[in-house]
């Protein structure tokens, strides 16, 4: 006799499957914004860039009562890390206060969806850079790589502000 | 676009077959000639079923939208080396399994009890009861599928979110053996298959 395991799926199984697969979206859903902000960070202009992996995320204050809440995130690429802290101003924008690691006047560009434009500005010798008055959203980081050089760009995750 | 379709099934339900592979293979093509729009498409697709990988391997819900965001931004950098859907499928299922352990490597080394977390960490997050299934015949489904070994629950919770050609190699991109279950059955569905048509309650409701 054959074994049951050894016959081709039939429409019995379809029906289970098919349900498994509706009861498991219903249990556990995706994050409802999960398609929009990959499809954001993904949409670059060329294919070639160093993915910084998110490694640590860090929130002070509550924003609570005039005090002002922060985060700080930390990325990790293979040649370069990036800490950022975010914080929240009273009139609904963010400022971006970033550091480079190793520290290098290098261009870091700060990606919105559209219309924003791409805003750009040089991080400075000892690697810090800044963006202010950023709308709330998701964003992504871009850091060019030193003219001349064979390093690819580099590129973090898009995150929400 | 952001909206979540509760009680949808997965890619599985719909648009399988050539169909959906030639256009999913079209958008590759067209994401290699540098139209990166035509992947959002592919993302919608595929996303549920790594969202399901990266969450069957223990990660909060913000280290897996993490890890399935950071496997896509891994893809551009391969994307012309993939060639069919099917392909793109298993590298993007290997991929977010890889990532998903770095997370957990991660996150472990940065909890201040790392030993506690290490043995907790393996284990996914139960999911919420079937109180919340209102049809008397997914919660019998439930209440079956829970009895499999975790081994086949992981199995069957992922490959259902992929389309049903892809379910073999789906399954061996998951380290699971050859015939774990498409084009056959499978014994972690065998035995699920089973359990139910001995049910006299999920049988005839």
């Amino acid at each position: 006799m054959t074994d049951p395991a050894d016959l081709p799926l039939d429409d019995v199984d379809h029906a289970i499957l098919d349900r498994l697969a509706a009861i498991h979206t219903l249990l556990d859903p995706p994050p409802g914004d999960l398609d929009e902000r990959v499809s954001f960070a993904i949409a670059l202009e060329g294919l070639d860039a160093e993915v910084a992996r998110l490694s640590e995320q860090q929130t002070v204050g509550s924003g609570a009562r005039g005090t002002e809440r922060t985060r700080t995130i930390t990325f990790d690429s293979g040649s370069r890390a990036m800490m950022i802290t975010v914080s929240e101003h009273q009139d609904g924008t963010v400022r971006i206060d970033g550091w480079l690691a190793p520290s290098a006047p290098l261009r870091v560009e700060l990606r919105l969806p559209e219309p924003a434009p791409l805003r750009a500005v040089t991080a400075d010798a000892a690697g810090r850079f800044a963006f202010e008055g950023v709308p709330h959203g998701i964003a992504q980081l871009l850091v060019q790589p030193p003219e001349g050089g064979a390093l690819p760009r580099v590129v973090t995750p898009a995150f929400v502000l | 676009m952001t909206g979540v379709t509760l009680g949808s099934g997965g890619a599985g339900t719909s648009q399988a077959g050539p169909d959906r592979a030639a256009r999913l293979g079209e958008c590759l093509e067209r994401a290699r000639n540098g139209e990166m729009g035509a992947l959002g498409e592919v993302v919608r697709e595929l996303n549920p079923l790594l969202w399901h990988v990266a969450r069957a391997e223990g990660l909060t819900a913000e280290e897996s939208a993490d890890v399935v965001q950071t496997t896509w931004l891994e893809l551009l950098r391969r994307l012309h080396d993939i060639r069919s859907p099917r392909a793109l499928t298993s590298w993007l299922v290997t991929a977010t399994r890889r990532e998903a352990w770095r997370a957990r490597e991660l996150s472990r080394r940065q909890a201040p009890d790392g030993a506690a977390r290490l043995e907790s960490a393996p284990d996914p997050e139960p999911l919420p009861g079937e109180r919340l299934l209102s049809d008397e015949r997914d919660r019998a489904l439930w209440q079956h599928f829970q009895r499999l070994s975790e081994r086949c629950r992981t199995l069957l919770r992922i490959v259902t979110q992929a389309a049903r050609p892809d379910y073999a190699a789906v399954a061996e991109a998951l380290g699971m053996p050859v015939g774990s279950i498409g084009p056959t059955r499978g014994r972690c569905l065998a035995k699920l298959r089973e359990m139910l048509l001995a049910d006299p309650g999920w049988r005839e409701s």
